[in-house]
């Protein structure tokens, strides 16, 4: 299996004098995220994410089945990554890199496990039938900063979605079509977003959202997940050098302004999305003329 | 050379009026890349791009700046060293790609006592000596008839700068590659380039600043396809910023 | 509609292409040629390894099947014996099929099978891989309601609309009009088969193109798919060039 290819010793030391010169490669400030863009589908529950050059497409899915029998009144969700090739001949199917065991590990702990999806309103017939969810992640170009980027599209995918709705007489439970009647959003309780800090020089430097390069020059990685509200999901550090514990209090500072501006940033593309279907089905209602 | 450009796709027949007129007729045809002889004398393209012809050479090519560098013999590269066996350096020149061999005698000066000390990751500028389909390709350090680096051999501090291979391509043939960045740069600056023509540029200004501001002008000028006005224009923006 | 289609969008891949029409997307990334593990090589030959993704899951027997045929078909274009002991990897992640795909009676991987061979097509042209020639594909589908006028190329909707379907086959077609793929399903005569490959061969060749109306209009003029392949090619090449003449 072909390894990710090393970078020269001549790059690494240039990123490392760069960074104590308070420069980074691309020009950005030590806190700032790469361009983002965040563009929807035509079907609901489609985010696709371009963070620099990395691109991530998140899609979620649903179909009805039985609930697990230890938990009667939820539905059931489950986030699968894959790499394939597509994103770099470093990844193989079906072999997975520790870079996606890490993505898988912390897509689970900051989205299932902190309970963003309200998995209980998934419910149908307790102990009978519930929805399960399936959220997607395809990798499609990778430049660094893979888990911040899966995580925006995840959350940006979970809150575009739309399930159908139910009506429940009883024990019978009608899966209602899209036809007759307008699909559900679906209950998020938090919105849950990562940020990726990357050390250098002996834990004395970091920089958020490291893309390819300076993900190899790195010495150590933190990956803080919180909401907007300031409530911290998860903390993971993976081995490498040693950081100071005062350090990553301030990293969460940094991380709370940057999952603010995110989640409005989320915010504004999905209001932005809504007007857009908006437009086409009001005009349609008001045109008594159909489409030739 | 044609006013219009002629697109080819794989499969497509070059007519022989598309074929250059060579200035002098006895020289054989040479086919460059993207273009393959059937026998007897069919000329088909394999690669989707433009036609360009040399007439002074008697050659014909197809034109095209995407996918990956495919090592040809003579080309000037810059090669990542990644293990050294008894009298060779094994280096790659892309990513993934199968290793090619730098022999540890093939450097100015070198003898079976004194051989270079170079870590796994270090960089050379090299030339291709060979590149056979069945074996692996060969490099050098060193000018095969006169034994001294001319330019080649490690490269030490400075940094590595992607460009399309095209770009590449157009740095090294000087006036006709219609690059005049650099040039307006050295007014003003002092610097070393090394251009490989697997898509890398080395570049070391002296300083952090000053190979970023030149190695960044660079892919600027690449990516954005500038021409002449272009180039001036970003020259002047990085001589001020500095 | 004339598939829409942006060449080399990627950053890690050699080439890439995405190509959507009628409802269908699909991102193709093509790696190569690269390094190939010892159990895969062959002596005097590149090998090929095409993963086909599905928009939703992780694939079953239909990708699988599908990743085969296209690798047999691929391997008859690309000039594999010019890059010996290497490895060609295409990756095909589809991004959306539309909703009438699943229900409207033809197989979903006939339905599919087109689409993939284009975008394949455009990401190994992308990557600058020596090939033989090109390849295009098209779906010809025959409704029992009118046998003798089949739908080319048709939507997902207007298969759905056109009621029960007799037969559907996937053709594709070389740079020299040689058919490469043949898939078929329903039931038909060999008249009918007959028909059906030669309405196909005249939307993926060119010299004697059909115009197919609305379907294919391009600029006004009536294309097939050799001439909107080309198309696609000089807009390759010009922006590649565009510092000949550049400010």
């Amino acid at each position: 299996m072909p390894r990710e290819a090393e970078i020269s010793v001549n790059e690494r030391a240039f990123i490392q004098e760069a960074l104590q010169e308070k420069i980074r490669l691309d020009g950005r400030a030590f806190d700032a995220f790469r361009p983002l863009t965040l563009t929807f589908g035509d079907e609901y529950g489609v985010a696709d994410v371009q963070l620099g050059k990395t691109r991530v497409i998140a899609r979620i899915s649903v179909e009805v089945t039985a609930p697990l029998p230890e938990r009667k009144f939820d539905g059931i969700f489950q986030i699968v990554t894959e790499f394939s090739p597509m994103a770099s001949p470093a990844f193989e199917v079906g072999r997975p890199t520790d870079a996606e065991v890490i993505l898988s590990r912390i897509l689970e702990k900051a989205i299932r496990r902190s309970n963003a999806l309200d998995t209980e309103s998934l419910c149908i017939i307790a102990g009978l039938k519930c929805f399960a969810l399936r959220a997607d992640v395809h990798i499609i170009d990778h430049d660094g900063g893979l888990i911040d980027a899966s995580c925006i599209a995840v959350m940006a995918a979970l809150q575009h979605f739309r399930r159908p709705d139910v009506v429940v007489e009883g024990e019978k439970a009608t899966i209602l079509s899209a036809r007759e009647r307008e699909p559900i959003p679906l209950s998020i309780l938090h919105q849950p977003l990562c940020v990726t800090f990357s050390y250098f020089e002996e834990g004395e430097i970091f920089l958020v959202d490291a893309d390819l390069a300076e993900e190899q020059v790195r010495q150590a990685e933190l990956i803080i997940t919180m909401n907007q509200h300031g409530e911290l999901c998860q903390i993971a550090k993976y081995g490498g050098a040693t950081v100071d514990p005062l350090a990553i209090v301030s990293c969460t500072t940094v991380a709370l302004q940057k999952v603010k501006e995110l989640t409005k940033f989320i915010q504004s593309r999905l209001e932005e999305d809504a007007k857009r279907r908006n437009v086409g089905g009001f005009m349609a209602e008001l045109s008594a003329e159909n489409a030739r | 050379m044609a006013s219009t450009t002629q697109v080819l796709l794989p499969g497509d027949t070059i007519p022989t009026s598309a074929l250059p007129t060579p200035n002098n007729p006895k020289k054989p045809l040479t086919l460059g890349p993207g273009l393959r002889h059937i026998p007897p004398s069919t000329i088909v393209a394999s690669i989707a791009g433009s036609l360009s012809t040399d007439n002074k050479k008697n050659a014909a090519w197809v034109e095209y700046n995407s996918g990956r560098y495919t090592p040809s013999a003579n080309d000037l590269v810059i090669a990542t060293i990644l293990t050294s066996t008894a009298d060779t350096f094994n280096c790659t020149l892309t990513p993934h790609t199968p290793t090619t061999s730098l022999p540890h005698l093939s450097f100015e000066n070198a003898t079976r006592k004194t051989r270079p000390q170079l870590p796994p990751h270090s960089l050379v500028y090299a030339r291709i000596v060979s590149a056979p389909r069945d074996s692996p390709v060969e490099l050098t350090c060193v000018d095969p008839s006169t034994g001294k680096s001319e330019g080649l051999g490690p490269l030490k501090g400075g940094m590595l700068f992607p460009v399309s291979l095209g770009m590449a391509r157009r740095l090294l043939a000087g006036k006709k590659g219609g690059v005049m960045v650099l040039e307006g740069l050295a007014e003003k600056m002092g610097f070393e380039v090394a251009v490989g023509r697997n898509g890398v540029v080395w570049v070391d200004g002296g300083s952090v600043k000053n190979t970023l501001g030149i190695g960044r002008a660079l892919q600027e000028v690449d990516r954005e396809g500038l021409g002449e006005r272009g180039q001036r224009k970003v020259v002047e923006r990085v001589l001020r910023g500095l | 509609m004339a598939p829409e289609v942006l060449l080399s969008p990627l950053h890690r891949a050699d080439g890439s292409a995405t190509y959507t029409q009628n409802g269908y997307s699909i991102i193709g990334a093509v790696n190569g040629p690269i390094e190939v593990l010892r159990k895969d090589e062959l002596p005097s030959e590149a090998t090929l390894e095409v993963h086909v993704r599905p928009a939703v899951g992780v694939g079953s027997p239909k990708e699988r099947h599908l990743e085969t045929l296209l690798t047999s078909t691929l391997r008859s274009i690309i000039l594999t014996h010019h890059l010996p002991r290497t490895l060609i990897q295409l990756t095909l992640q589809v991004r959306s099929i539309p909703a009438e795909d699943a229900i409207c009676g033809v197989s979903a991987y006939l339905t599919l099978l087109p689409h993939l061979i284009n975008t394949s097509l455009l990401s190994l042209l992308s990557s600058s891989i020596p090939l033989r020639t090109t390849v295009t594909a098209a779906l010809v589908v025959s409704p029992t309601s009118s046998p003798t006028m089949p739908l080319v190329m048709p939507t997902a909707q207007e298969i759905l609309r056109a009621g029960r379907i007799k037969h559907a086959h996937v053709f594709a077609f070389d740079g020299e009009r040689k058919m490469v793929v043949c898939e078929s399903e329903g039931s038909f005569t060999f008249e009918e088969w007959e028909e059906a490959w030669e309405v196909a061969e005249d939307v993926c060749c060119r010299d004697g193109g059909v115009g197919l109306g609305e379907a294919m209009q391009v600029d006004g003029q009536s294309e097939n798919l050799e001439g909107w392949l080309r198309e696609v090619v000089r807009r390759k090449v010009e922006g590649e060039q565009r510092w000949k003449s550049g400010t």
